[in-house]
């Protein structure tokens, strides 16, 4: 394993307190001086939260050939988007199944950026460069020049405001813009993973500690992975590594909705078709305990008595008022069957639910 | 924060305060702030017997899972229910509203298994 890597704003979550662990390769503060309770109150409840979300990858897209090439390596059907537009998609292999979930953002027809997970990162960037030999195209890693920060929370817009020279009024969701951050030039989206209105911001890292300590100054709340991964779950998005990985295609992950079987060949499709064709071999559900307890990852999931399947993510959810998590179980206990949660060797009685387990805030 | 001079304590970082017969179970505030922010707390029934390092019970933070460890051993008479709905008491009052349980000693080994109050603030320092 090679030594961790900081981001460019290491050093302010040092001082702000953070407590640093490892994570997808880094250094990161799981939480700061407050804790992660409070950190996640602030971005549900009408603050605006900061995110250092730097290991994320980022790879640039560009040449004449940049359609035909995202049409083939990614599922989403890229020829929808228009100039401006944010798409969630996903890589898959040869087997259908994930190498990673990305968006794509289209800045012109020969122009494309894709953001990737900082634990995918490499391999994504080789299995682009690798595709990319058959199409004229040229695929530029970014990563380590760019940080990105998500802006999450009711006070988002108006903190970012003050820093970016263009109207983010005007940006819609899933939908960005370019121009003036701070003394540099960056991007902005108006996207992000906690179910919040919100920003996710790109800077090159000449900038990142003067935008940070500007946003921490008007009242952005630092917010750590622990709080960052209560408000993903509380939403019920996928995480890879959890809900999707190498072993799930989309019709296990409930990801058919971002896997275009109509749109021409990509890679996976015909996995994906076959396994559509052969039926999932488990699927996704949401569930809420009905007593008390944390369902946690890897808790299995029983089903009128019997092994059925195992939690993805999970937590104790402060808005829903109790355990909600996602789960793998069996086909047939998708819809049917009595569900319990084994945790400490108890079968704690579950029901199934729908996601998001809470409001979800975002500006459609 | 000063640690309290009427308690003894486990390398587990729980805490034991002796009244006669009956000794009061918590953690620590070292324990509860390298925890973080505690979201359940996990209580045994009433009338189990624990054995001196056996694990009673369960407390979860929003990341983690911890067993928590009786530090002498006796039969479970209290249990403090007010966690069931507050179990962050554990991180605002580790040693006073946060105590977990309380237990029927039935043997005493405090004073050569356990730490003093100074022998743990020594600890603690390590």
């Amino acid at each position: 394993m090679s030594a961790l890597l900081k981001t460019p704003l290491f050093d302010e979550h040092v001082k702000l307190g953070g407590k640093i662990v490892p994570f997808a390769g880094y250094e990161l503060p799981v939480q700061y001086k407050s804790g992660a309770l409070k950190e996640y109150t602030a971005v549900r409840e009408g603050e605006a939260g900061i995110f250092d979300i730097t290991h994320m990858g980022q790879v640039r897209v560009q040449g004449k050939g940049a359609l035909d090439f995202l049409q083939y390596v990614t599922t989403n059907d890229v020829s929808k988007l228009v100039d401006g537009q944010v798409q969630y998609s996903a890589l898959l292999n040869e087997q259908g199944t994930f190498i990673d979930d990305i968006t794509t953002y289209k800045i012109d027809d020969e122009h494309y950026y894709l953001c990737i997970n900082a634990a995918n990162r490499h391999k994504d960037v080789a299995h682009l460069q690798a595709e990319a030999a058959n199409f004229d195209v040229m695929v530029t890693d970014e990563s380590d020049d760019t940080t990105l920060l998500a802006l999450q929370g009711a006070k988002a817009q108006s903190l970012l405001q003050d820093l970016v020279g263009f109207d983010l009024e005007g940006i819609g969701y899933y939908k960005f813009a370019r121009g003036q951050i701070g003394s540099a030039s960056g991007m902005v989206s108006r996207t992000g993973y906690t179910g919040e209105d919100g920003f996710e911001v790109y800077i090159p890292n000449s900038i990142a500690v003067e935008v940070w300590n500007v946003l921490v100054e008007q009242g952005a709340v630092p917010i750590g992975l622990a709080a960052r991964d209560m408000l993903r779950t509380e939403m019920g998005y996928a995480l890879y590594g959890h809900e999707i990985s190498d072993s799930v295609t989309p019709v296990e992950a409930k990801l058919m909705w971002i896997t275009k079987l109509d749109k021409g060949n990509f890679i996976g499709k015909v996995a994906v078709e076959t396994r559509k064709a052969e039926g999932a071999q488990k699927k996704l559900i949401a569930l809420k305990l009905v007593s008390r307890g944390i369902p946690r990852e890897h808790y299995p999931v029983w089903v009128n008595g019997e092994p059925s399947g195992e939690i993805t993510s999970g937590m104790h959810s402060p808005l829903a008022g109790g355990g909600v998590a996602l789960a793998y179980v069996k086909p047939e206990h998708m819809t049917e069957g009595s569900l319990s949660v084994e945790i400490r060797g108890k079968q704690i009685e579950a029901e199934r639910t729908t996601t998001p387990f809470v409001r979800s805030n975002v500006r459609k | 924060m000063s640690v309290p001079t009427d308690l003894r304590f486990t390398k587990e970082h729980e805490w034991v305060r002796i009244e006669g017969d009956t000794a009061t179970f918590g953690v620590t505030d070292h324990a509860q702030e390298a925890l973080g922010d505690i979201v359940f707390v996990e209580l045994p029934e009433i009338g189990r017997n624990v054995d001196a390092g056996e694990a009673y019970g369960v407390v979860e933070s929003v990341k983690a899972v911890s067993d928590v460890y009786a530090p002498v051993a006796g039969e479970v008479i209290e249990t403090n229910d007010a966690l069931d709905g507050e179990p962050d008491l554990v991180n605002s009052d580790a040693y006073g509203a946060g105590w977990i349980i309380k237990v029927k000693i039935s043997d005493n080994n405090a004073d050569t298994e356990l730490m003093n109050p100074e022998e743990y603030t020594a600890f603690l320092d390590e």
